[in-house]
């Protein structure tokens, strides 16, 4: 058969390898085995320049002398073809990157090898964007990690390195936390589950020791549909954003203080008018021997002296700031331990406290302490709203609720409400409609506990009907909370630990 | 007859305080806790002088102080104003006298005294 198309078609075939050599989007050499180039194809000409009567290491590198390790020459001893990626410099003086394929020419199966070919193709392209996307890995200004599905970290940009330390190798947990196992909100695991983007707020501890907050977004490495086998864990640095947050929160109170002397200073003129009035009525009582009067004197200097004693407790809970120190605990209980506290004192003015618990609400992360001043703050106010009104049936109710990945008290009363004047001031310093039996700080200090616990506090009033305030944490603000909780805790015991 | 004076303050303490100290002095009193009140009272009882708080809720004395310099009746009643607040004596013109919480009360019998001969 051969035979045939060899005799009746020689032409084709030869202008078909002819066609092939020169066409081919490859570079084509031919060497023999002292490395001459014996022939090439117009792409290799134009691409390296003049080569008859070179050398390949000549052409191909501007070289004296064989390249070390030479793939032709192994070629030349085995037989077996061979792929290679190499630079060199193009006829221009231009540094070229070029793969290289490597074959050998025979006469007939199992002769020598007398030629090889050489098939490059240009990869400067390829290669430039492969540095420049590794650039980009390195030099964005976040942290980049890869890590596979046993949170080991198999790539990590030079960012990273610099901030948490050569970690190759090392779990993503360990190195960003100094934890030994798996962080409890870890988006890494929800992006493996799922194959979804993730995102949360995290606190870690840079290599130095100092905290970094961090928000962490993972995406899974790979294409969709497959197994998620690697995520790419990439990480805003936000610890200057934190303290610059930290610092107008500071700036807000200190504001708030500085206007809080003012208004200080006019409560305390007025209790000393009060002391003073006191002091005057039960000396008319002294010298008229008047029992009635010496009492209303007495009542005047108690009241007074005790109104004293709730500014001082009120404006010094005002104007201590603090980060909420959060423990896990119980909304339930605690708002079981305010109506425990309050039921006698509700009774006393035919006030009906009561409790609306939702289970859900479970176990989240909070300051006891502040929660518990803001409950107290609110139900002492929604009795005395009670107590104020014509309603004869005063009722509160503290609820609790778990809902849209919030966490909220509520509490209602169907005391005197508000009108929308009022319910503009409740928020202001020493504002009061108690007269001189409120400090004007209650709702203030409930505000600032809020706020530090990231959460809101909405009040809805209709007056005569009733009022309703709502405090509200977003559990994602809680956990972050929580976790720079930690991170401050682990801080400090190893600064305990090195001095 | 003894002249009538008309106590608006917020704070039952200085109310008391201030009717017993000028009951002592003779005069007759009447008292409200707050601006609306006082405007109410003052129709009501005629007062030859007016004591006023100026931080009150409900109608601040500011406002109700506006509102009797306006009247025709009460126009010309002299008002003193007793309060604690800074910066009280730009709150409101021409009150007859401006007194600091806690009051001097040899001068506020003083300045009554004028007012009322």
């Amino acid at each position: 058969m051969s035979t045939t198309s060899e005799t009746k078609t020689p032409a084709l075939e030869d202008w078909m390898y002819r066609g092939l050599f020169q066409q081919v989007p490859f570079n084509v050499a031919i060497i023999d085995q002292d490395y001459n180039i014996v022939n090439a194809n117009d792409n290799f000409t134009e691409y390296f320049g003049p080569w008859r009567g070179k050398k390949c290491y000549r052409v191909y590198k501007k070289l004296s002398q064989p390249c070390l390790g030479c793939n032709a020459r192994l070629t030349f001893e085995d037989g077996q073809p061979r792929v290679s990626d190499e630079s060199g410099v193009d006829q221009h003086g231009q540094e070229a990157h070029y793969v290289v394929h490597i074959a050998p020419l025979r006469k007939r199966k199992g002769a020598s090898v007398k030629y090889i070919v050489e098939m490059s193709r240009d990869i400067v392209e390829t290669k430039n964007w492969q540095m420049e996307y590794q650039l980009l890995f390195e030099r964005v200004p976040c942290y980049i990690t890869v890590i596979d599905r046993n949170y080991k970290i198999i790539r990590a940009n030079e960012n990273f390195r610099r901030t948490f330390g050569d970690v190759l190798g090392r779990q993503c947990f360990e190195v960003y936390k100094k934890r030994r196992t798996k962080c409890p909100n870890c988006p890494a695991a929800r992006t493996f589950r799922d194959g979804q983007v993730h995102r949360s707020q995290q606190v870690g501890i840079k290599k130095g020791g100092d905290k970094a907050n961090y928000v962490l977004t993972t995406s899974p490495l790979g294409r969709q549909g497959d197994d998620v086998a690697h995520v790419i864990e990439m990480s805003m640095d936000i610890t200057d954003v934190k303290k610059l947050q930290k610092e107008v929160i500071e700036a807000e109170r200190l504001s708030a203080v500085g206007q809080t002397v003012a208004g200080l200073a006019h409560s305390i003129k007025n209790i000393l008018m009060g002391l003073e009035g006191g002091m005057y009525i039960m000396g008319r009582g002294l010298q008229r021997n008047d029992r009635e009067k010496l009492t209303q004197g007495w009542d005047m200097l108690e009241r007074n002296f005790n109104k004293t004693t709730s500014l001082v407790r009120d404006f010094l809970s005002f104007a201590k700031g603090r980060m909420p120190e959060l423990e896990m605990v119980k909304p339930n209980a605690l708002v079981e331990e305010i109506i425990d506290l309050y039921q006698a004192i509700a009774a006393e003015v035919g006030v009906t406290l009561t409790a609306d618990l939702d289970p859900k609400v479970g176990t989240v992360p909070l300051d006891p302490k502040g929660i518990h001043t803001c409950l107290t703050n609110l139900v002492s106010n929604a009795i005395d709203a009670c107590e104020m009104s014509d309603n004869r049936q005063g009722e509160v109710t503290i609820a609790t609720s778990a809902k849209k990945g919030a966490v909220s008290f509520t509490v209602t009363d169907n005391g005197t409400g508000m009108d929308s004047d009022i319910k503009r001031k409740v928020f202001t310093t020493f504002f009061t409609t108690k007269g001189g039996k409120g400090t004007g700080l209650g709702l203030l200090t409930t505000r600032r506990i809020v706020k530090e616990h990231g959460g809101h506090i909405t009040v809805r009033s209709i007056s005569g009907q009733g009022t309703r305030f709502r405090i509200s944490f977003p559990k994602s603000r809680l956990t972050t909370l929580y976790d720079e909780n930690k991170a401050e805790q682990v801080l400090k015991q190893q600064v305990k630990e090195r001095s | 007859m003894s002249k009538k004076i008309l106590i608006i303050d917020d704070e039952a303490d200085i109310r008391d305080f201030l009717t017993q100290l000028l009951e002592d002095e003779g005069y007759e009193t009447a008292t409200a806790d707050d601006g609306l009140k006082g405007l109410d009272k003052a129709k009501e009882f005629h007062p030859d002088l007016i004591t006023l708080d100026l931080q009150m809720p409900n109608d601040t004395g500011t406002a109700f102080y506006r509102k009797i310099h306006r009247d025709k009746d009460f126009g010309a009643t002299p008002v003193i104003v007793i309060s604690g607040i800074a910066g009280r004596h730009l709150a409101i013109r021409e009150p007859l006298a401006v007194m600091d919480k806690p009051i001097d009360k040899a001068k506020l019998l003083e300045t009554i005294k004028s007012a009322l001969n």
